[in-house]
Formats: structure tokens, C-alpha cells, sequence
């Protein structure tokens, strides 16, 4: 548990535009915060996607900034007590929150979940529509078997228990882009139960109140459902329907109350986005609409003495009367969202007023949540059995088989990136490279170091500065070039790139050259790296002994007085300046300080021990 | 006779007694009739099967899709709508040469048990000119255009007596198959988990030609019986001269009319003096039968219609539905939809809320379970849908016989201003096979002499009561057997 004053006073300082970093890395890593939520429901546009891509290079400057600030904080905060009233205005101190978040993402999928109509994400409207999808009279629905793969696949990497026996049943409401009048889902038998998250500190933006400890948020269940129609507005009073989306596959991800801090539960958020795509379980992440989060929030005060707070949701007890907030398209408005309802709750409660159930809104930028409907205009959803669709029967044998076969989850590959020799990187860049790009900055790094290993074979020495150089040419140097442009892994082939660093590696061209001849290939440059080296002549060309020679004794020459002090004054250390000056005098890379000094001492001549 | 000459007689017969309602839009009748002749001469040439179902006039309920003919499930919500698609049952007698000549009444989405709830007005049974008695519901075009010769057989469907009911109404035959045989894709639901497409006809022969041709697996049917249960189901016919036949104590109720009882009886002795043994069983779950249908009936029929909005198909109210607070359909829907249709909606919508499913819709659920354990206790034969299913504790018996309806066909005048209560009370002997799935035909039995009423006498009209055969589970042909064999014992 973190002290409750780094956390009230890191939390309430995300809502201060001063403390703007902890949201930035969001922006930076994960292109969110641009996106006009509102627009979500009307467009889908994949190219929409590449226009947020960020380099890495403001990420990891954020870091750095923000590692400042945290420390600036954590000082100024050990000198002078801050005042939090002042800046949070409620009491946030005196009251413990609770989140739990329910989060629907579109399913990976080929076909439909319950017809055999293609998805789609930007098709022309209404060219992917079965009978059942236009709930025409007499069509029935048709469960899509492999449709199940990438839901189990979700539930696997989330730990879940997956149930030998599930159903689907119908939840009533009505609305123009339900074309059914209910939503098929799974709420009697949902496919998986009880798993779990772990987030770890790596996982926590950094400059953000995260814990030291790994948190540990329970999954109550998994269920595959359908989505609805798009519904898209001509104001004033035209609504135009997309049925391509009806019948998507979704899951809905529902966690335990188990969330304390709004920045854990944007960190769950996006977390269980990262596993989702890892696994292939979904292609979209938020920016697309392709994942949304419903957040119950409910406070309860620090002193438990008080009795007042006996609701129990999903069997967790003594809570206080929560609320819902609707439909959350980005990390942020999760965050926000989150601590909007919880200063208005504290707000009410020690006004003298009481929570009341209900369901609520959030636009982003705007300061508090909006109620939408209360408990007496609560659907009831009158959930129902579907009598037309058998129930499902998953054979252990596939679950085991999807277990084996699951990709590698972000927790393990931070893991194995950070721990032992393999690749030596710090957690901040391990992290940085699989934020980046959707996971294909790490494939792309992977192959790099792939192909230096290939070269490095036969030198078992090189293999521990691989990873480490692979990483600083990947992130860095890369980086800053790609920077505001749209990330792809065949602008510099992973081949070609593998080629400069071992080029470096093994000293045959300089640094700056090195950096050259990346800028060339991004730019464009198609010749092979070593055909590049060899036409513009950039190796490293040491100098012969007898250039050695002349150089030095011009040297010594031109610096009498310093030869005096070294031969007479036996101050030795100046030897270190003249091999200094050699090597400023020669091209980068020509001179060799072991040999220049070597040289310098035969001259001089001085013992070689001094 | 030809069937060239059948066919003209019963297109005839569609024009004849147009004022009956039974058939709501008729396909074109020079067409129909060069069809028929085609399949005539295939016939001279070839000799066909006198079962083949080549050049034979078919109707269809209008609650079974067609792209033919309008669908209207007789609502005014789907007065103009036509479907895009043939259900399953449509291809399947098309592709059997049999040709669909109209589309018959109903009561509205399958609702109603006399055929009044229709949007293109009641169906009536007229025997004589001045009768105007209930044809039943909610097939009830079905069973007035069999029992007037408008076709050779007429598919009807049936969720809780839907085809029993107005066979044993009209004198015809009525056949409901096991839940699962027949193929539901392109009917329209009123009850999924009951709805069974059925066949009317004037005899067991002609239903079972029809019967054979649509008992097929379906894929796009996803409560199609899967191959691998069809070939477990024992293609039983009456093997043995000896039938056990079971008597279930619990349909003798007190409003049982005595024409009726004595009908049953009668068929009882007949069947005695063939050779049958005869055996009482009880089914205590039946007493609770009636009211588990009438909570999960509905219950299904709110999900069902809720997709009724006129946004995608069907009719729309006139002028401006709905404002920026509310649904756009809430004008269209109540226009759109009959009373007794609103009314099961509303009552399937309250047993499915929050504070009232486990008090309705759970127990009548178990309610169901019960009444699916009293038949497989009494069968002789087990239930292959039940898993180690429980074998009647002694010789069980091999089918049920019972009455179809307590009484027989009221008048229309007193059903109209009938309490909805009562009307529900005449599917109270169809309902138990319903909820079981199982297979079961209403037989039209003569009643005693001195039951007739003087004025049918005198116009010479037979009057039948109908009695019910239920049989186990995928018994299908056993029942249909045994249908021939009562007929044939009470008309000898």
C-alpha cells in the first residue's frame, strides 16, 4: 500500500494542469488524449490510427521529466507539508475509493458471432448483413465456433477459469441500433470466471503515484456478446444505420471492485488493452473504438468504524452506494472520469447528502460527471435464456492447446528484456519498446538482435553488448529519426540497421559515421550498408606507425615546456594530453589511445610503468 | 381422378369460400394449374408414388416465409411485408414438386385459440349457412381450408395446441412432430423453445406423405435434431397386434363435456375390442401445465416481437414516432399490434422483469421439467434427449390417448366476448405435449348420436370430436399409426 499522503496528493495532482507529465506519457505512448471521443460511435477509420503514432523520443523524455518531478515532489513534499484542501478542495484524504471496470472489446475475428457474415471495419455501410443480423421474421441466429479461439485466448492471458459449459441469453432494450430488441451475451453462464491482473510498478506511467508492490485486480468474469449497429447522425433529425457492425463479436471484461486510485484503474484499462492485443485477441485499442470501459465508483470513509457502507458488489462487502459511468473511450476519461465522481461523491456525502444509484456520463474536459438516469429509470434488462442457441461445450483438450500456444505477454517479455544477459535493458526502455508502435517497435528490435547474434556467433564476448546497443539504436537513434513520422520496420531493414551496429560494435566505422549512414538509408539511401561504406569510403582507416611517429614528435616538439614537466618534473599525467591531442589531430576513430600512448613513451622516452 | 382435376377443384374451393377467411393471398391460379398439368403428365408417364407430393395444392400458414406471397403473421405490423427468403419447410415442398397456392389466417403471430386475433379478420367454420362456429386457433385457416377441400394438406404450426386445437375444431386431422424434426428457419416465432411446424390434413396419408417430405436436418436451423440423434430414434411403427395404451387420469376434468367424454370412451372401447390393452397413468404436472405455458409462452413472445419497429421492415405509424427522450417506435408498435398480441407481450415482459422471474418464469421452467418427467415415467419406450433417462416403473405404455379440447367448436359470437382466461382454458389437454416436445395428432372421432345437433343432422354434416395420440419422444410414425388404427376402429 502506498502512504495515503503520496497517494491523495499524487493522485489530486493529476487533475492540476502543472502535473500535466503523468497524462503526457499517455498521449506519447499510446495515442489517446487527440481523439475527439465524441466521434467514436460515427467513424471507425483505420487510417485515423497512424496519424497518432508518436516517436519515441518525447516518451522518453517524459520519463526523465517525470522521474525529475517525482523527485522534486517527493522532496518538496518531505520540507513542507502541502496543503491538500487547498488544492483538492474535498477531503479526499479522509475517504477510500472504489473501482470496478467493466470493459467491452471487439473480438479479432473473421466472422460474425452469430451469422456467417463477414466484420468489417470500414466496408461501405450495409454490405456485410445476414438475415439474423436484420432480425428478418424466421431467421435464427448461428454461433460462429471459431469465433470462440481469440474470447478463450483473452481469458487464458487474463488467468480466468474457463467453463466447460457456457450459454448466451438475451438482454432486452430497446434501441434503433438493436435490430433484435435485445443484445445476445452471456449473463446466467458467462465462458470464464475468476481470474486475475497483476500490474506491476513498470506498468504505472511514470511520475504517477504507482505502488512498489505489484497490484493484483480480480477478473469475475469473461462473456462473449454481440454489438450493435452504428448509428450515424444527420442533425437535425436524420439518424443513418450501419448494420455491417451488428453481430460483432465483443467480450466484456467485468474486474472485481478492487481499485483504489484512479491511475491504477487507467493503468488496468490499458493493460488489459496491451494483453488483449498480445494475444491477438483484439486488433482495435480505444483510439479506434474498439475497446470501451464502464466504471463503478463508490467511496467509502478511512474510519470503518462508520456503518452506513453495507452495499457488497460481486461479493466484495461494505462499500458504499456506487455509481456507473457509461461508456469511457480513452485512458484519460477513465482517469478523470474517475476522480470527477470521486470529489463529487466526497463533495455530497459531506454536504450531508447521500449517493444515490445511478448511472452517469463523462465528456471529456468537461470538470464532473452528468447523470443520465437514476435507479428508477434503471432498464431491466429482463434477461432471458436464448431458446435457439445451444448451450457451449469447450473441450479441456483446446483450452490446454490455447494455453500452450499463447503469445508472450508483455509482464514476460519486460521480464526477459530487463533480467539475466540476454538483452540487458533497463525496465524504462523495455517498456518504452513495447508501448511504441503496437509491439511491432519490439519485433523490430527483436530481429535486429536476431540478426547481430547471427553475425556475432563465433565471438561470445560480443553477445552481452548486443541487446543494450540493438536497444540505443532502435530507441535512440531510430527513434529521434522516425519522431514525428509513422513508424514502419521496412524504412531501415532490421538487416541493414544490423549491419551498422555491428559495424560499430567491431569498430570499422565511427559513430558519427555510423548515424550518417542510418539517416541515409532512412532517407531512403537503397544501397546495402557495407556498398554505401565502401563507395563513400567511410571505414575507419587506422594510421600506419610511422604516421603515429610524426605525429607525436610534431607534437612534442611544439610542446617543449610540457615535455620538460613530464622528462624533469616527472609529471606523467601529462603523457594523457598529448595522446588527448593525437587523437583530436587525426581523423575519428584513426588513432588508437593504447598505441598513441605506447608511441608517446618510446619517444619521450619514459618507463612504460610510469 | 387426375390431379389436375384435385387441383382445379380445391382452387375452386379457395374461391368458393372466400367468405370464410381461411386463406389470406393466393398465388396465380394459371400458373398453379399448368404447373399441376406438367406434373400430371410426369405422372401418366411414369406411374408415380400416389404419395408423391408432385402436382399436389398446398397451403401455407402466413406465419411461414415466403417470397411468393406476403408474410404477414396476420399483424397489421407486417401488413406489406414480404420476405426476402423461403423457409426451409417452403423449399423443401417446392422442391417435392408440390405447389403453394395461398397463405392462410391465423391468429396474430400464432396468439389465440379461435382465430379471431387476425388482422385480416376472423376465421369462421360455417358447415351450413347459418353456423358460425370457432375453426380454433391459431391455425385456424389451416383446418377450414382442409376441412372445405381448399387443398390437399396445409402446414399449420403449433406452440401449444396451434394445430390440434382447430383440427379437432373443424374435424380434420392435425399433426404437431416432435419438437426438432421440422425446420423452424423461415417461420416466424412466437415461442422458440415450443414452436413446432405442423401439418393439417383430411387423412393420416396425406400428413404423413407431407410429414416425410420435411423431416430433415436442417443447418440453418440451429434446435434442428442433429444426425446423429435422428438415427437413434426408433423408426417404430406398430410392431405387435397389441398396443398398450395409456389413459391419463388427470385430463378427466370437471368441464370436460360429457360429448366429449363419451367420444373418448368410444374411442377407448374401440381400440379394446381390436385388441389394444388399455392402462390409466397419472400426469399430476399437467394441473400446473397450463399456467407454466402461459408465462413461458409470453415470455418468449416479448423477446420475440421486440424486434418489430418498422425501421428495418414492416409498417410504420404516420407521422412523427418518438422524440429525443424516447425510442423512434413506440407509436408503430402500438398501432402495429393487435390487443391480444399486446397483451402477452406485456405479460411475458412483467414474468421476465427483475422483481417477478423467479416467481414466474424459473418455476414454470420446473414446472416444464415436470411435466417432461411425468411422460417419460409413463412411456414405455425412453426419451433419447434424456440422458440415462428414467424407465417407467412398470410396463409403460406405448401412447396416450385423450381428448384434444374439453369441449367441442364454440360459437364464434360466444368466444368474441370471452374473457382471455377462457380461451386460454381449450389448450389446456394440448399444452403438456407442447412443453415435452412431443409428437401428438388430433384424430376426429364421431360422436355419439344422440349428441349431434338436430340442424347438422338434418343437413347430414358429420360432427367429430378430436382425440389426441401422444406419443414418446421421436415416436413420430408410432403415432401416425396408431392415428390410422383409431380411425379406422371408430368408423368401422
Amino acid at each position: 500500500m502506498i502512504p495515503s499522503t503520496t497517494r491523495t496528493t499524487l493522485a489530486a495532482a493529476s487533475i492540476r494542469p502543472s502535473t500535466h507529465h503523468s497524462c503526457r506519457c499517455y498521449t506519447s505512448c499510446l495515442p489517446l488524449i487527440k481523439r475527439k471521443i465524441y466521434d467514436r460511435p460515427l467513424f471507425r477509420l483505420l487510417h485515423t490510427a497512424r496519424e497518432s503514432l508518436k516517436d519515441d523520443t518525447p516518451f522518453r523524455k517524459a520519463l526523465k521529466d517525470a522521474a525529475k518531478k517525482d523527485k522534486k515532489e517527493k522532496r518538496e513534499h518531505l520540507n513542507r507539508p502541502s496543503n491538500p484542501a487547498k488544492l483538492r478542495g474535498p477531503h479526499v484524504d479522509n475517504w477510500e475509493l472504489t473501482v470496478g471496470i467493466e470493459i467491452h472489446a471487439e473480438l479479432n475475428t473473421v466472422q460474425k458471432l452469430f451469422s456467417g457474415a463477414a466484420t468489417s471495419v470500414n466496408q461501405a455501410p450495409n454490405t456485410h448483413v445476414a438475415l439474423f443480423d436484420m432480425a428478418f421474421p424466421g431467421s435464427q441466429p448461428h454461433f460462429q465456433t471459431q469465433t470462440l479461439i481469440p474470447a478463450l485466448r483473452a481469458a487464458l492471458a487474463l488467468n480466468c477459469d474457463i467453463q466447460y459449459r457456457s450459454s448466451f441469453d438475451r438482454k432486452h432494450y430497446f434501441y434503433q441500433d438493436q435490430p433484435t430488441g435485445y443484445q445476445i451475451t452471456q449473463y446466467y453462464e458467462p465462458f470464464a470466471r475468476d481470474g486475475y491482473i497483476t500490474l506491476y510498478p513498470h506498468d504505472f506511467p511514470p511520475g504517477s503515484a504507482h505502488p512498489n508492490e505489484p497490484v493484483t485486480i480480480g477478473i469475475k468474469q469473461v462473456q462473449m456478446e454481440q454489438d450493435t449497429a452504428k448509428t450515424i447522425q444527420q442533425p437535425p433529425s436524420t439518424h443513418l444505420l450501419d448494420f455491417n457492425r451488428v453481430s460483432h463479436p465483443l467480450i466484456e471484461i467485468i474486474t472485481l471492485p478492487q481499485i483504489h486510485d484512479p491511475t491504477t484503474a487507467a493503468v488496468c484499462v490499458r493493460k488489459i488493452q496491451a494483453i488483449l492485443k498480445a494475444v491477438n485477441a483484439a486488433t482495435a485499442g480505444m483510439e479506434l473504438g474498439g475497446l470501451r470501459a464502464d466504471v463503478n465508483v463508490s467511496i467509502r470513509p478511512r474510519d470503518k468504524q462508520l456503518t452506513d457502507y453495507q452495499h457488497s458488489y460481486s461479493g466484495v462487502t461494505g462499500l458504499g452506494q456506487r455509481t456507473e459511468i457509461k461508456n469511457l473511450a480513452s485512458l484519460k476519461a477513465v482517469e478523470d472520469a474517475i476522480i470527477a465522481e470521486r470529489d463529487r461523491q466526497i463533495e455530497l456525502l459531506e454536504g450531508g447528502g447521500v449517493v444515490e444509484g445511478e448511472t452517469r456520463g463523462w465528456t471529456l474536459g468537461n470538470k464532473s460527471t452528468k447523470r443520465l438516469r437514476g435507479k428508477e429509470g434503471e432498464i431491466d434488462y429482463r434477461y432471458m435464456p436464448d431458446p435457439d442457441i445451444p448451450p457451449i461445450f469447450v473441450d479441456p483438450e483446446l483450452v490446454d492447446h490455447l494455453r500452450s500456444t499463447l503469445p508472450r505477454l508483455s509482464d514476460e517479455s519486460v521480464h526477459i528484456l530487463t533480467n539475466g544477459n540476454q538483452y540487458n535493458l533497463t525496465p524504462k526502455d523495455a517498456s518504452t519498446l513495447l508501448a511504441l508502435d503496437d509491439g511491432e517497435r519490439l519485433d523490430y528490435y527483436y530481429d535486429v538482435v536476431e540478426r547481430l547474434r547471427a553475425r556475432f556467433a563465433a565471438e561470445p564476448a560480443m553477445e552481452a553488448r548486443i541487446g543494450k546497443s540493438a536497444g540505443n539504436w532502435v530507441l535512440m537513434e531510430l527513434g529521434g529519426l522516425v519522431r514525428n513520422e509513422e513508424w514502419s520496420s521496412t524504412r531501415v531493414p532490421s538487416e541493414q540497421l544490423a549491419s551498422i551496429i555491428s559495424h560499430v560494435l567491431r569498430k570499422t566505422i565511427t559513430g558519427r559515421t555510423a548515424k550518417t549512414l542510418l539517416s541515409m538509408k532512412y532517407d531512403g539511401d537503397e544501397r546495402p550498408v557495407d556498398q554505401i561504406i565502401a563507395d563513400e569510403n567511410m571505414l575507419v582507416r587506422p594510421l600506419s606507425d610511422r604516421e603515429y611517429e610524426e605525429l607525436a614528435k610534431g607534437l612534442l616538439e611544439e610542446k617543449a615546456d610540457m615535455v620538460r614537466d613530464i622528462v624533469e618534473k616527472n609529471q606523467f599525467k601529462k603523457v594523457k594530453w598529448f595522446v588527448g591531442q593525437m587523437m583530436a589531430r587525426s581523423a575519428e576513430g584513426t588513432v588508437e589511445p593504447d598505441k598513441a600512448e605506447e608511441v608517446l613513451r618510446t619517444l619521450l622516452p619514459l618507463p612504460r610503468e610510469n | 381422378m387426375s390431379r389436375l382435376q384435385h387441383a382445379t377443384r380445391q382452387l375452386d374451393n379457395i374461391f368458393k369460400h372466400a367468405s370464410l377467411r381461411a386463406v389470406v393471398s393466393t398465388a396465380d391460379r394459371t400458373s398453379l394449374l399448368s404447373a399441376v398439368e406438367s406434373a400430371d403428365n410426369v405422372s401418366r408417364l411414369s406411374e408415380i408414388d400416389c404419395r408423391s407430393l408432385h402436382g399436389r395444392i398446398i397451403l401455407v400458414k402466413d406465419n411461414i416465409c415466403t417470397t411468393q406471397l406476403p408474410t404477414t403473421a396476420a399483424s397489421g405490423i407486417l401488413k406489406n411485408f414480404t420476405s426476402p427468403y423461403d423457409a426451409t419447410v417452403v423449399k423443401l415442398l417446392q422442391d417435392a414438386g408440390a405447389l403453394i397456392a395461398g397463405k392462410t389466417n391465423m391468429d396474430e403471430f400464432g396468439m389465440g385459440s379461435h382465430n379471431i386475433h387476425s388482422y385480416h379478420g376472423p376465421t369462421t367454420m360455417g358447415r351450413i349457412g347459418v353456423e358460425e362456429r370457432s375453426a380454433g386457433g391459431s391455425s385456424g385457416g389451416s383446418a377450414v381450408a382442409v376441412a372445405t377441400d381448399q387443398c390437399w394438406t396445409a402446414l399449420g404450426t403449433d406452440t401449444g395446441g396451434s394445430v390440434r386445437l382447430p383440427a379437432a375444431y373443424t374435424g380434420t386431422f392435425g399433426f404437431k412432430p416432435s419438437y426438432g424434426l421440422l425446420s423452424r428457419w423461415g417461420v416466424i416465432a412466437y415461442a422458440n423453445s415450443l414452436d413446432t411446424v405442423g401439418i393439417l390434413g383430411n387423412d393420416v396419408d396425406s400428413i404423413e406423405a407431407t410429414f416425410d417430405i420435411l423431416n430433415v436436418y436442417d443447418s440453418k436451423d440451429p434446435t434442428s435434431l442433429n444426425l446423429s440423434t435422428r438415427s437413434r430414434l426408433s423408426p417404430r411403427k406398430i410392431s405387435s397386434s397389441s398396443l398398450r395404451i395409456g389413459i391419463p387420469l388427470d385430463y378427466n376434468i370437471s368441464t370436460l363435456s360429457s360429448t366429449v367424454r363419451e367420444a373418448w370412451k368410444h374411442s377407448l372401447q374401440r381400440l379394446q375390442e381390436r385388441g389394444h390393452s388399455l392402462h390409466t397413468v397419472r400426469l399430476p404436472a399437467t394441473q400446473h401445465a397450463l399456467s407454466a405455458y402461459y408465462v413461458l409462452a409470453p415470455a418468449e413472445a416479448s423477446s420475440n416481437l421486440a424486434r418489430y419497429d418498422g425501421v428495418r421492415y414492416g409498417s410504420r405509424a404516420k407521422g412523427v414516432d418518438g422524440t429525443p427522450e424516447s425510442v423512434l417506435y413506440a407509436k408503430t408498435r402500438g398501432e402495429g399490434f393487435g390487443s391480444e398480441v399486446q397483451r402477452r407481450i406485456l405479460l411475458g415482459a412483467f414474468s421476465l422483469s427483475a422483481q417477478a422471474i423467479d416467481n414466474y418464469f424459473i418455476q414454470a421452467q420446473q414446472v416444464r421439467r415436470l411435466v417432461q418427467q411425468d411422460f417419460n415415467r409413463v412411456f414405455q419406450t425412453p426419451n433419447v434427449l434424456v440422458d440415462g433417462s428414467t424407465h417407467s416403473e412398470n410396463e409403460g405404455v406405448d401412447v396416450l390417448l385423450c381428448p384434444t379440447a374439453p369441449t367441442l367448436a364454440p360459437q364464434l359470437s360466444e368466444v368474441e366476448n370471452q374473457d382471455p382466461i377462457q380461451a386460454y382454458m381449450n389448450d389446456v389437454f394440448t399444452v403438456p405435449a407442447s412443453l415435452a416436445g412431443l409428437p401428438a395428432i388430433s384424430v376426429p372421432v364421431d360422436i355419439a348420436e344422440k349428441d349431434r345437433q338436430p340442424k347438422l343432422k338434418a343437413e347430414d354434416v358429420r360432427e367429430n370430436a378430436g382425440m389426441q395420440i401422444i406419443g414418446q419422444y421421436g415416436d413420430d410414425k408410432l403415432v401416425l399409426d396408431v392415428a390410422r388404427e383409431l380411425t379406422e376402429a371408430t368408423r368401422s
